[in-house]
């Protein structure tokens, strides 16, 4: 609200006022200045006048955010990123299947990763062996790359207060439409459900419906990496039944998104 | 000099501010809402529930001095 930077001289700063940090603080002044009268003339109208300005003046400035940036920036500034993956991912012409894997695999538990296999059979990399810093390796043939929901699934863990370490696979089923519909406000509406192996999540118009569209565009970076929700929510789900994922599908329907994964080893 | 507004005044104004804020909290939506008018809605929501539980304390100090005079 308060916009600081500095200037080119030494030591001084100067203060950039948002329209609405005027009109709150317009509102705090006049509700002071409103209540010391009523305290001289004895007014109780002036009294409550005053009181409710400065309420709602630093009522405004609690719940007003720090700060918000349109959604097509967000979109925007995401697709450098995916393009580059996509391009690392075309000139690895052998890639057949994107695993997100368990926390097992990993010297950090927390963290998530995904290994992108060069065979066609469902060959897992050795227990630790993500650890190591070569991003690609030989036996089996693939790679470890960062999942681009890691930090959305961070935000997801942060908002209910736990790990999905944990928890299993009934408490993400029950919390994560609460979470993705009421607490982050990413979808009007969520489902999620379980059928033996596989888990189908379906969203109502969610927020990333634009940074989706456009991974649909990279078809291997979509294929393997998954776009931004599906990618945290595979992340979530490696974590919570610490089992390698992989996203089977994704569609859009309208405004209605289905994602299908698939739990190996059931 | 004094503020003129009694203890029972400012019960009846929490009143008033805890039942509009409590309705804004749940009315407000960041999907039904003007796109324009953005606020943490948690925040909110905190805010609404504290001006609800400081009536309610006026009202306990209100029901507690009414049997003290018993």
């Amino acid at each position: 609200m308060f916009k600081t930077r500095k200037s080119k001289q030494k030591g001084t700063y100067i203060v950039r006022i948002t329209s609405t940090c005027f009109l709150i603080s317009t509102m705090i002044a006049l509700g002071a200045v409103s209540l010391a009268f009523s305290a001289f003339s004895s007014s109780s109208v002036l009294a409550f006048i005053g009181l409710s300005l400065t309420f709602w003046g630093v009522l405004l400035l609690y719940i007003a955010p720090k700060r918000h940036v349109p959604l097509e920036m967000l979109t925007v500034a995401s697709l450098s990123t995916l393009r580059n993956m996509e391009k690392l991912l075309t000139s690895m012409s052998q890639c057949e299947k994107g695993i997100y894997l368990p926390p097992e695999y990993m010297h950090d538990v927390e963290s998530s990763i995904v290994f992108v296999s060069f065979n066609e059979q469902t060959l897992l990399p050795g227990t630790r062996q993500a650890d190591k810093e070569e991003m690609c390796i030989k036996n089996p043939k693939g790679m470890f790359l960062t999942p681009p929901g890691l930090e959305l699934s961070t935000l997801f863990e942060k908002q209910l207060g736990t790990s999905f370490l944990a928890v299993g696979l009934d408490f993400l089923r029950e919390k994560l439409p609460d979470l993705l519909t009421n607490n982050l406000e990413i979808a009007e509406g969520a489902e999620v459900s379980v059928d033996n192996s596989i888990v189908k999540v379906q969203l109502e118009n969610h927020i990333f419906q634009a940074l989706c569209k456009e991974t649909r565009k990279l078809p291997n970076t979509h294929k393997f990496l998954g776009c931004l929700l599906s990618s945290a929510i595979a992340c979530a789900l490696a974590k919570a039944t610490r089992k390698p994922i992989i996203i089977m599908e994704e569609t859009q329907d309208g405004e209605t998104t289905k994602i299908q994964y698939r739990m190996l080893g059931e | 000099m004094q503020i003129p507004l009694t203890f029972w005044d400012i019960s009846e104004w929490l009143a008033v501010m805890s039942i509009i804020l409590l309705i804004a909290s749940q009315l407000a939506s960041a999907y039904k809402g003007a796109s324009t008018a953005l606020f943490n809605k948690k925040r909110l929501r905190i805010a609404s529930l504290t001006m609800g539980i400081l009536f309610l304390a006026t009202v306990a100090f209100h029901i507690y001095q009414i049997t003290k005079n018993i």
